[in-house]
């Protein structure tokens, strides 16, 4: 050992590679899908989130007031079409309410089971933004409830606006969203969504794979050549694969393009979340399985 | 004074709880997916020029990897490894008592450069971002590169002070004994 140190000149050459290769190994073995967080990390996450949390509440009622001033004459108008949106709902509650009782209906004469009939009753849970990282290499923000609230990693996260993010780890009463934003294809640990347009379920099918952020948009790909997709489509995640939630909205069709091997089409999709000024969102908790 | 070490260190770390919860709110909607202050990190080079680059390294290396534990997405080390070693190098280079105001900006400068390259060449190792380094540079660095310089303005004449307060006493102490 003491050979070496002469060999390399001096220790702090040898100190540095020390650290270079410890922190190389420690990157290397957090990355990629851990089921539990040890207990170091949750005690910080825990005590960090709570100071957060008392700093991040006051600040965003502040500067959500001044938002509102800015924001005065756009409220007559959003008022507007929040009244004729009502309408549209009530007209709609009646409709839904009547076929609702006739599918049940004929689910019961089908013998639909319990996990069949509960497949789609998502829970959601509301959460209170405590803190964002701005980290342009990895966007997260936390969120104010964990597994105190039974949230798992891996459950979408969503906005009023649109779908925003995936749950990366939780401890006991804090948990990371992934942002949809550092979405890609080549990355080992995000997953595609798969995606179908409201209105044409049967039709349209693709995935969503990556998120481009030069132009902020969304990367849709493996659309048949056969589907109806057109410019304007309501994006909706179609929770087929990897028990990702249905019905989450994601965005609206900007541009469709032939794809990569001239076989399937690509569309660009614009989100509908904005990705800025975090204040609540909700957590989707899938119903409970059992096996 | 016996506390004013640790005063400062729980400075560090409100500035580190600030910069998670109030900048993002502070900083103007049309810019926010640009600017990606890391404020702790402009304090820790001001240590690394006026104090010790020891402390520097050693207080780099806990406050990143505070943020990567609390920013847990991807994966943990990122930031500990990038901020303690690049103002460990610019303590190294720059490390002068009595530096003024220029020297201090081009290491606040230089320092964030480096910290933003290293941090997006260890993503890059690891096939997390995709975007080239010329977009980036220009995307979200350079914009960084005048908060800090605007930060680094600021805390200048206040922390400077504190800093050199905390080296008399240490050379009183060593003369003493």
């Amino acid at each position: 050992m003491f050979e070496l140190f002469k060999l390399l000149g001096n220790k702090r050459l040898f100190v540095l590679l020390v650290g270079l290769v410890t922190f190389i190994a420690l990157m290397g073995f957090t990355l990629g899908p851990r089921t539990a967080l040890s207990w170091p990390e949750k005690f910080l996450k825990d005590s960090v989130g709570f100071v957060q949390y008392v700093f991040y509440k006051p600040a965003s009622a502040v500067a959500g007031f001044f938002k509102d001033v800015a924001n005065m004459r756009a409220v007559y108008q959003e008022n507007e079409e929040l009244r004729i949106a009502m309408g549209h709902y009530t007209r709609d509650r009646l409709k839904y309410n009547e076929m609702e009782k006739t599918n049940d209906r004929y689910k019961d004469l089908l013998q639909f089971t319990a996990e069949q009939r509960n497949r789609y009753n998502y829970e959601y849970r509301i959460a209170q933004v405590i803190s964002a990282n701005s980290d342009p290499n990895s966007r997260t923000i936390n969120i104010d409830i964990g597994e105190n609230a039974d949230i798992k990693p891996g459950m979408a996260v969503t906005s009023q606006e649109g779908l925003v993010g995936v749950i990366s780890h939780v401890s006991a009463y804090t948990s990371t969203v992934n942002l949809l934003t550092s979405m890609d294809a080549n990355d080992p640990n995000s997953n595609a969504i798969a995606a179908t347009a409201v209105g044409k379920e049967d039709t349209v099918f693709g995935m969503i794979e990556s998120f481009d952020p030069k132009t902020g948009m969304f990367k849709m790909t493996k659309i048949s050549e056969e589907s109806d997709i057109k410019k304007g489509d309501e994006i909706i995640s179609s929770g087929i694969i990897n028990n990702f939630p249905k019905y989450m909205r994601i965005g609206e069709v900007k541009k469709i393009e032939v794809g990569e091997y001239g076989l399937t089409r690509t569309a660009t999709i614009e989100p509908y979340a904005s990705f800025l000024d975090w204040k609540e969102l909700m957590v989707v908790i899938p119903p409970e399985v059992k096996e | 004074m016996v506390t004013r070490k640790q005063v400062l260190f729980l400075l560090l770390f409100v500035l580190f709880i600030a910069e998670g919860t109030i900048l993002p709110l502070l900083i103007p909607s049309g810019w926010q997916l640009r600017i990606s202050a890391n404020l702790v990190y402009v304090v820790i080079l001001f240590i690394a020029v006026y104090h010790h680059r020891h402390t520097a390294l050693v207080l780099g290396i806990f406050f990143g990897l505070l943020h990567d534990v609390v920013f847990y997405g991807e994966m943990i080390g990122p930031y500990g490894f990038a901020m303690g070693l690049s103002a460990y190098m610019m303590g190294l280079i720059f490390q002068a008592p009595r530096a003024p105001l220029p020297v201090m900006v081009t290491v606040v400068i230089l320092g964030s450069l480096l910290n933003d390259t290293m941090l997006f060449f260890l993503y890059k190792l690891f096939r997390l971002n995709h975007v080239t380094f010329d977009w980036a540079l220009l995307e979200y660095m350079i914009p960084n590169l005048f908060i800090h310089f605007v930060f680094a303005l600021i805390i200048y004449t206040p922390l400077r002070k504190q800093l050199e307060r905390i080296g008399k006493r240490k050379s009183k102490v060593q003369e003493a004994s």
